[in-house]
Protein backbone atom coordinates (compact mmCIF):
# COMPACT_ATOMS: atom_id res chain seq x y z
CA UNK A 1 0.00 0.00 0.00
CA UNK A 2 1.30 3.41 -0.87
CA UNK A 3 1.68 6.60 1.06
CA UNK A 4 3.25 8.79 -1.57
CA UNK A 5 1.49 11.94 -0.38
CA UNK A 6 3.34 11.84 2.92
CA UNK A 7 6.99 11.70 2.03
CA UNK A 8 10.04 13.56 3.20
CA UNK A 9 10.00 15.98 0.27
CA UNK A 10 6.50 17.20 1.13
CA UNK A 11 6.79 17.34 4.89
CA UNK A 12 8.13 20.77 5.86
CA UNK A 13 9.80 22.35 8.86
CA UNK A 14 9.19 26.03 9.59
CA UNK A 15 12.06 27.77 11.39
CA UNK A 16 11.71 31.15 13.07
CA UNK A 17 14.87 33.04 14.11
CA UNK A 18 14.64 36.21 16.11
CA UNK A 19 16.56 38.92 17.92
CA UNK A 20 14.18 41.03 19.94
CA UNK A 21 15.04 44.16 21.97
CA UNK A 22 14.75 43.78 25.74
CA UNK A 23 15.76 47.26 26.85
CA UNK A 24 12.46 48.49 28.26
CA UNK A 25 9.75 46.72 30.19
CA UNK A 26 7.47 47.10 27.18
CA UNK A 27 10.04 45.48 24.87
CA UNK A 28 10.42 42.51 27.19
CA UNK A 29 6.67 42.11 27.36
CA UNK A 30 6.39 42.18 23.55
CA UNK A 31 9.18 39.63 23.25
CA UNK A 32 7.52 37.34 25.79
CA UNK A 33 4.18 37.65 23.99
CA UNK A 34 5.74 36.77 20.65
CA UNK A 35 7.41 33.73 22.14
CA UNK A 36 4.18 32.64 23.84
CA UNK A 37 2.28 32.91 20.56
CA UNK A 38 4.88 30.71 18.87
CA UNK A 39 4.44 28.10 21.61
CA UNK A 40 0.66 28.24 21.26
CA UNK A 41 0.99 27.69 17.54
CA UNK A 42 2.93 24.47 18.16
CA UNK A 43 6.49 25.73 17.73
CA UNK A 44 9.20 24.22 19.92
CA UNK A 45 12.39 25.83 21.13
CA UNK A 46 15.40 24.54 19.22
CA UNK A 47 17.92 27.10 20.48
CA UNK A 48 17.30 30.20 22.59
CA UNK A 49 15.88 32.29 19.77
CA UNK A 50 15.32 29.65 17.15
CA UNK A 51 11.92 27.93 17.11
CA UNK A 52 10.82 25.01 14.99
CA UNK A 53 7.54 23.57 13.82
CA UNK A 54 6.82 20.40 11.87
CA UNK A 55 4.15 20.74 9.14
CA UNK A 56 2.76 17.81 7.14
CA UNK A 57 2.56 19.82 3.90
CA UNK A 58 3.70 23.02 2.21
CA UNK A 59 0.17 24.42 2.41
CA UNK A 60 0.10 23.83 6.14
CA UNK A 61 3.51 25.48 6.49
CA UNK A 62 2.13 28.54 4.66
CA UNK A 63 -0.65 28.76 7.24
CA UNK A 64 1.73 28.77 10.17
CA UNK A 65 4.00 31.33 8.49
CA UNK A 66 0.97 33.55 8.09
CA UNK A 67 0.23 33.23 11.79
CA UNK A 68 3.82 34.11 12.73
CA UNK A 69 3.64 37.19 10.49
CA UNK A 70 0.41 38.22 12.20
CA UNK A 71 1.98 38.06 15.64
CA UNK A 72 5.24 39.85 14.79
CA UNK A 73 6.44 42.16 17.60
CA UNK A 74 6.57 45.93 16.89
CA UNK A 75 10.39 45.99 17.00
CA UNK A 76 13.04 43.37 16.48
CA UNK A 77 14.62 41.24 13.81
CA UNK A 78 12.76 38.08 12.76
CA UNK A 79 13.59 35.51 10.07
CA UNK A 80 11.21 32.80 8.83
CA UNK A 81 12.43 29.89 6.72
CA UNK A 82 10.96 26.60 5.53
CA UNK A 83 12.91 23.50 4.58
CA UNK A 84 11.83 20.00 3.60
CA UNK A 85 12.06 17.12 6.03
CA UNK A 86 14.71 15.66 3.73
CA UNK A 87 16.91 18.74 4.14
CA UNK A 88 16.17 18.89 7.85
CA UNK A 89 17.25 15.28 8.21
CA UNK A 90 20.66 16.15 6.69
CA UNK A 91 21.46 18.66 9.43
CA UNK A 92 24.39 17.79 11.66
CA UNK A 93 24.07 18.60 15.34
CA UNK A 94 26.74 18.77 18.03
CA UNK A 95 26.95 19.35 21.71
CA UNK A 96 30.53 20.30 22.40
CA UNK A 97 32.45 17.92 20.18
CA UNK A 98 29.92 15.17 20.66
CA UNK A 99 27.46 14.51 17.91
CA UNK A 100 23.80 14.88 18.92
CA UNK A 101 20.66 13.37 17.52
CA UNK A 102 18.19 15.46 15.53
CA UNK A 103 14.75 16.20 16.93
CA UNK A 104 12.46 13.40 15.91
CA UNK A 105 10.16 13.93 12.94
CA UNK A 106 6.60 13.50 14.23
CA UNK A 107 4.92 10.60 12.47
CA UNK A 108 1.33 10.67 11.33
CA UNK A 109 0.76 7.73 13.67
CA UNK A 110 2.27 7.94 17.15
CA UNK A 111 1.97 5.10 19.64
CA UNK A 112 2.46 5.85 23.32
CA UNK B 1 -4.63 18.50 5.77
CA UNK B 2 -3.81 15.05 7.03
CA UNK B 3 -4.17 14.98 10.79
CA UNK B 4 -2.26 12.85 13.24
CA UNK B 5 -3.46 9.66 14.89
CA UNK B 6 -2.43 9.12 18.52
CA UNK B 7 -2.69 5.71 20.14
CA UNK B 8 -2.29 5.27 23.90
CA UNK B 9 -1.64 1.67 24.86
CA UNK B 10 0.42 2.37 27.99
CA UNK B 11 -0.13 4.34 31.21
CA UNK B 12 -0.01 8.08 30.54
CA UNK B 13 -1.32 11.38 31.92
CA UNK B 14 -2.84 13.63 29.29
CA UNK B 15 -3.29 17.32 29.94
CA UNK B 16 -3.10 20.59 28.06
CA UNK B 17 -0.98 23.72 28.06
CA UNK B 18 -0.66 26.52 25.46
CA UNK B 19 -3.08 24.76 23.05
CA UNK B 20 -0.83 21.70 23.09
CA UNK B 21 -1.55 18.19 24.32
CA UNK B 22 0.98 17.39 27.01
CA UNK B 23 1.71 13.71 27.55
CA UNK B 24 3.56 12.77 30.71
CA UNK B 25 4.41 9.31 31.93
CA UNK B 26 4.41 7.64 35.35
CA UNK B 27 8.05 6.69 34.90
CA UNK B 28 9.85 9.87 35.84
CA UNK B 29 12.83 9.42 33.57
CA UNK B 30 10.59 9.56 30.52
CA UNK B 31 10.39 13.05 29.09
CA UNK B 32 7.11 14.87 28.52
CA UNK B 33 5.84 15.08 24.95
CA UNK B 34 3.86 17.99 23.61
CA UNK B 35 1.71 17.83 20.48
CA UNK B 36 -0.24 20.68 18.81
CA UNK B 37 -3.94 19.86 19.29
CA UNK B 38 -4.86 21.36 15.92
CA UNK B 39 -2.70 18.69 14.23
CA UNK B 40 -4.60 15.79 15.82
CA UNK B 41 -7.39 13.95 13.99
CA UNK B 42 -7.97 10.76 15.95
CA UNK B 43 -7.00 9.83 19.52
CA UNK B 44 -7.37 6.25 20.72
CA UNK B 45 -7.35 5.53 24.45
CA UNK B 46 -6.61 1.86 25.00
CA UNK B 47 -5.24 1.44 28.51
CA UNK B 48 -7.01 1.54 31.86
CA UNK B 49 -4.28 3.74 33.30
CA UNK B 50 -4.62 6.60 30.85
CA UNK B 51 -5.80 9.70 32.73
CA UNK B 52 -7.17 12.62 30.74
CA UNK B 53 -8.10 16.10 31.94
CA UNK B 54 -11.45 17.68 31.18
CA UNK B 55 -9.76 20.75 29.74
CA UNK B 56 -8.00 18.52 27.22
CA UNK B 57 -11.23 16.72 26.27
CA UNK B 58 -12.77 20.14 25.68
CA UNK B 59 -9.85 21.28 23.52
CA UNK B 60 -9.96 18.06 21.52
CA UNK B 61 -13.67 18.53 20.85
CA UNK B 62 -13.08 22.15 19.89
CA UNK B 63 -10.66 20.93 17.23
CA UNK B 64 -13.03 18.22 16.01
CA UNK B 65 -10.89 15.32 17.15
CA UNK B 66 -12.47 11.85 17.25
CA UNK B 67 -11.75 10.51 20.74
CA UNK B 68 -12.04 6.71 20.83
CA UNK B 69 -12.12 4.56 23.96
CA UNK B 70 -11.48 0.83 23.96
CA UNK B 71 -12.66 -2.13 26.05
CA UNK B 72 -10.59 -4.81 27.75
CA UNK B 73 -10.33 -6.74 24.51
CA UNK B 74 -8.78 -3.62 22.94
CA UNK B 75 -11.66 -3.12 20.53
CA UNK B 76 -13.06 0.39 20.11
CA UNK B 77 -16.26 0.85 22.17
CA UNK B 78 -16.94 4.56 22.30
CA UNK B 79 -16.56 7.56 20.06
CA UNK B 80 -16.66 11.05 21.48
CA UNK B 81 -17.39 13.76 18.92
CA UNK B 82 -17.87 17.48 18.68
CA UNK B 83 -21.44 18.80 18.97
CA UNK B 84 -20.94 21.80 16.72
CA UNK B 85 -18.55 20.88 13.97
CA UNK B 86 -19.66 23.39 11.36
CA UNK B 87 -20.85 27.00 11.30
CA UNK B 88 -23.83 26.30 9.01
CA UNK B 89 -24.76 23.26 11.04
CA UNK B 90 -28.45 24.03 11.56
CA UNK B 91 -29.04 24.58 7.84
CA UNK B 92 -27.24 21.36 7.00
CA UNK B 93 -29.01 19.27 9.62
CA UNK B 94 -32.31 20.46 8.18
CA UNK B 95 -31.25 19.61 4.64
CA UNK B 96 -30.11 16.18 5.78
CA UNK B 97 -33.28 15.39 7.73
CA UNK B 98 -35.53 16.67 4.96
CA UNK B 99 -33.72 14.87 2.14
CA UNK B 100 -36.28 13.13 -0.08
CA UNK B 101 -36.38 9.37 -0.61
CA UNK B 102 -35.34 9.67 -4.30
CA UNK B 103 -32.32 11.80 -3.37
CA UNK B 104 -31.21 9.30 -0.74
CA UNK B 105 -31.68 6.43 -3.15
CA UNK B 106 -29.64 8.13 -5.85
CA UNK B 107 -26.83 8.78 -3.36
CA UNK B 108 -26.97 5.15 -2.20
CA UNK B 109 -26.69 4.05 -5.84
CA UNK B 110 -23.45 6.03 -6.23
CA UNK B 111 -22.06 4.70 -2.96
CA UNK B 112 -22.71 1.06 -3.83
CA UNK B 113 -21.53 1.40 -7.41
CA UNK B 114 -18.27 2.87 -6.12
CA UNK B 115 -17.90 0.17 -3.46
CA UNK B 116 -18.31 -2.66 -5.99
CA UNK B 117 -15.90 -0.93 -8.35
CA UNK B 118 -13.27 -0.72 -5.62
CA UNK B 119 -13.86 -4.36 -4.71
CA UNK B 120 -13.36 -5.27 -8.38
CA UNK B 121 -10.14 -3.23 -8.52
CA UNK B 122 -8.77 -5.07 -5.50
CA UNK B 123 -9.66 -8.50 -6.95
CA UNK B 124 -7.95 -7.46 -10.18
CA UNK B 125 -4.83 -6.44 -8.26
CA UNK B 126 -4.57 -9.88 -6.63
CA UNK B 127 -5.16 -11.62 -9.96
CA UNK B 128 -8.64 -12.86 -9.25
CA UNK B 129 -11.50 -12.80 -11.71
CA UNK B 130 -13.21 -9.44 -11.33
CA UNK B 131 -15.30 -9.19 -14.52
CA UNK B 132 -18.64 -9.89 -12.84
CA UNK B 133 -18.09 -7.25 -10.18
CA UNK B 134 -17.00 -4.67 -12.73
CA UNK B 135 -20.15 -5.37 -14.73
CA UNK B 136 -22.38 -5.15 -11.67
CA UNK B 137 -20.81 -1.88 -10.56
CA UNK B 138 -22.26 -0.29 -13.70
CA UNK B 139 -25.69 -1.85 -13.25
CA UNK B 140 -26.55 -0.55 -9.79
CA UNK B 141 -29.95 1.14 -9.95
CA UNK B 142 -31.29 3.92 -7.75
CA UNK B 143 -31.53 2.54 -4.19
CA UNK B 144 -29.92 -0.76 -5.29
CA UNK B 145 -33.26 -2.67 -5.49
CA UNK B 146 -31.55 -5.78 -6.95
CA UNK B 147 -29.24 -5.84 -3.93
CA UNK B 148 -26.14 -6.07 -6.10
CA UNK B 149 -24.19 -5.06 -3.00
CA UNK B 150 -24.89 -8.43 -1.39
CA UNK B 151 -24.29 -10.35 -4.60
CA UNK B 152 -20.96 -8.64 -5.12
CA UNK B 153 -20.01 -9.24 -1.48
CA UNK B 154 -20.69 -12.97 -1.79
CA UNK B 155 -18.33 -13.26 -4.76
CA UNK B 156 -15.80 -10.88 -3.31
CA UNK B 157 -15.36 -12.56 0.08
CA UNK B 158 -15.13 -15.96 -1.56
CA UNK B 159 -12.17 -14.83 -3.64
CA UNK B 160 -10.39 -12.33 -1.45
CA UNK B 161 -8.52 -14.60 0.95
CA UNK B 162 -8.17 -17.73 -1.21
CA UNK B 163 -4.38 -17.41 -1.09
CA UNK B 164 -4.39 -17.43 2.73
CA UNK B 165 -7.26 -19.53 4.05
CA UNK B 166 -9.51 -22.16 2.52
CA UNK B 167 -12.79 -21.42 4.22
CA UNK B 168 -12.99 -17.74 4.99
CA UNK B 169 -16.27 -16.58 6.46
CA UNK B 170 -16.91 -12.89 6.95
CA UNK B 171 -18.60 -12.08 10.24
CA UNK B 172 -18.12 -10.15 13.44
CA UNK B 173 -17.27 -13.14 15.59
CA UNK B 174 -15.75 -15.41 12.96
CA UNK B 175 -12.11 -16.48 12.78
CA UNK B 176 -9.08 -14.49 11.67
CA UNK B 177 -8.60 -12.28 9.74
CA UNK B 178 -12.02 -11.00 10.85
CA UNK B 179 -10.43 -9.54 13.97
CA UNK B 180 -8.23 -7.29 11.83
CA UNK B 181 -11.09 -6.37 9.52
CA UNK B 182 -13.28 -5.39 12.46
CA UNK B 183 -10.55 -3.25 13.95
CA UNK B 184 -9.84 -1.58 10.61
CA UNK B 185 -13.52 -0.86 10.01
CA UNK B 186 -13.88 0.62 13.51
CA UNK B 187 -11.06 3.05 12.76
CA UNK B 188 -12.54 3.81 9.34
CA UNK B 189 -15.91 4.50 10.94
CA UNK B 190 -14.32 6.94 13.39
CA UNK B 191 -12.61 8.75 10.51
CA UNK B 192 -15.93 8.89 8.63
CA UNK B 193 -17.90 10.11 11.65
CA UNK B 194 -15.33 12.80 12.36
CA UNK B 195 -15.44 14.05 8.76
CA UNK B 196 -19.24 14.08 8.77
CA UNK B 197 -19.33 16.23 11.89
CA UNK B 198 -16.74 18.50 10.26
CA UNK B 199 -19.02 18.86 7.21
CA UNK B 200 -21.99 19.84 9.39
CA UNK B 201 -23.89 16.54 9.12
CA UNK B 202 -25.38 14.25 11.74
CA UNK B 203 -23.65 10.85 11.70
CA UNK B 204 -26.78 9.27 13.21
CA UNK B 205 -29.25 9.67 10.33
CA UNK B 206 -28.26 7.51 7.39
CA UNK B 207 -29.22 7.56 3.73
CA UNK B 208 -29.63 3.78 3.70
CA UNK B 209 -28.69 2.19 7.01
CA UNK B 210 -31.42 2.74 9.61
CA UNK B 211 -30.85 0.23 12.36
CA UNK B 212 -32.52 1.69 15.47
CA UNK B 213 -29.57 0.59 17.62
CA UNK B 214 -26.91 2.13 15.42
CA UNK B 215 -25.74 5.64 16.31
CA UNK B 216 -23.55 5.99 13.24
CA UNK B 217 -25.78 5.11 10.31
CA UNK B 218 -24.53 7.86 8.01
CA UNK B 219 -20.92 7.02 8.84
CA UNK B 220 -21.64 3.40 7.94
CA UNK B 221 -23.21 4.53 4.67
CA UNK B 222 -20.45 6.81 3.57
CA UNK B 223 -17.59 4.47 4.52
CA UNK B 224 -18.81 1.67 2.23
CA UNK B 225 -16.60 2.60 -0.76
CA UNK B 226 -13.62 2.83 1.59
CA UNK B 227 -14.00 -0.67 3.02
CA UNK B 228 -11.95 -2.36 0.26
CA UNK B 229 -8.97 -0.21 1.34
CA UNK B 230 -9.16 -1.79 4.80
CA UNK B 231 -9.42 -5.21 3.14
CA UNK B 232 -6.31 -4.49 1.08
CA UNK B 233 -4.43 -3.32 4.16
CA UNK B 234 -5.39 -6.54 5.98
CA UNK B 235 -4.31 -8.59 2.96
CA UNK B 236 -0.93 -6.84 2.90
CA UNK B 237 -0.48 -7.59 6.62
CA UNK B 238 -1.28 -11.26 6.04
CA UNK B 239 1.40 -11.32 3.35
CA UNK B 240 4.02 -10.17 5.85
CA UNK B 241 6.28 -12.72 7.39
CA UNK B 242 6.80 -13.16 11.13
CA UNK B 243 3.61 -11.54 12.23
CA UNK B 244 1.09 -13.16 14.52
CA UNK B 245 -2.32 -12.35 13.09
CA UNK B 246 -4.24 -14.17 15.83
CA UNK B 247 -3.56 -11.61 18.49
CA UNK B 248 -4.33 -7.90 18.08
CA UNK B 249 -0.87 -6.94 19.33
CA UNK B 250 0.48 -3.37 19.29
CA UNK B 251 2.64 -4.46 16.35
CA UNK B 252 -0.43 -5.51 14.39
CA UNK B 253 -2.34 -2.37 15.33
CA UNK B 254 0.54 -0.22 14.20
CA UNK B 255 0.03 -1.58 10.71
CA UNK B 256 -3.75 -1.25 10.86
CA UNK B 257 -3.56 2.32 12.13
CA UNK B 258 -1.71 3.33 8.95
CA UNK B 259 -5.15 3.41 7.37
CA UNK B 260 -5.59 7.22 7.36
CA UNK B 261 -2.38 7.69 5.35
CA UNK B 262 -3.08 5.26 2.52
CA UNK B 263 -3.15 6.97 -0.88
CA UNK B 264 -6.42 6.88 -2.78
CA UNK B 265 -7.47 8.53 -6.03
CA UNK B 266 -10.18 11.16 -5.94
CA UNK B 267 -10.92 11.98 -9.56
CA UNK B 268 -7.46 12.79 -10.94
CA UNK B 269 -5.95 13.65 -7.59
CA UNK B 270 -4.00 11.49 -5.21
CA UNK B 271 -4.95 12.03 -1.56
CA UNK B 272 -4.35 10.33 1.77
CA UNK B 273 -7.50 8.43 2.75
CA UNK B 274 -8.29 10.74 5.65
CA UNK B 275 -8.22 13.81 3.39
CA UNK B 276 -10.26 12.03 0.70
CA UNK B 277 -12.90 11.23 3.31
CA UNK B 278 -13.23 14.93 4.08
CA UNK B 279 -13.85 15.61 0.38
CA UNK B 280 -16.43 12.84 0.28
CA UNK B 281 -18.41 14.10 3.26
CA UNK B 282 -18.20 17.70 2.02
CA UNK B 283 -19.62 16.60 -1.34
CA UNK B 284 -22.35 14.64 0.49
CA UNK B 285 -23.40 17.81 2.32
CA UNK B 286 -23.51 19.70 -0.99
CA UNK B 287 -25.64 16.92 -2.53
CA UNK B 288 -28.08 17.04 0.39
CA UNK B 289 -28.30 20.82 0.09
CA UNK B 290 -29.14 20.36 -3.59
CA UNK B 291 -26.00 22.11 -4.88
CA UNK B 292 -24.58 19.12 -6.74
CA UNK B 293 -25.62 15.59 -7.85
CA UNK B 294 -22.43 13.59 -7.73
CA UNK B 295 -20.54 12.48 -4.66
CA UNK B 296 -16.75 12.59 -4.70
CA UNK B 297 -15.84 8.95 -4.19
CA UNK B 298 -12.45 7.28 -3.88
CA UNK B 299 -10.78 4.85 -6.26
CA UNK B 300 -7.88 2.51 -5.83
CA UNK B 301 -4.50 4.00 -6.82
CA UNK B 302 -2.43 2.44 -9.52
CA UNK B 303 1.16 1.98 -8.33
CA UNK B 304 3.61 4.71 -9.36
CA UNK B 305 6.05 3.38 -11.92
Amino acid sequence: MQTYRLNQYRVMWVMVFFDLPTDTKKDRRNAALFRKRLLKDGFRMFQFSIYLRHCPSRENAALHIKRVKKSLPPDGYVGIMIITDKQFGNMELFYGKKEKELPETPQQLSLF
Amino acid sequence: MIKRTLYFGNPAYLSTKDQQMVISFPEEEKEKVSIPIEDIGVTILDHYQVTISQALIHRLMENNVALITCDDRHLPTGLHLNLSGHTLQQERFTAQLQATEPTKKRLWQQVISSKIKNQAALLEAIYQDHEALLRWSKQVKSGDPDNLEARAAAVYWKKLFTAHTDDFKRGRFEDEPNNMLNYGYAILRAIAARSLVGSGLLPTFGIHHHNRYNAYCLADDIMEPYRPFVDELVLSIMDMEDIDIYDLSPELKKHLLQLPTIDVMLGKERRPLMVAMQHTTASLAECLLGNRDKLKLPERCKPIA
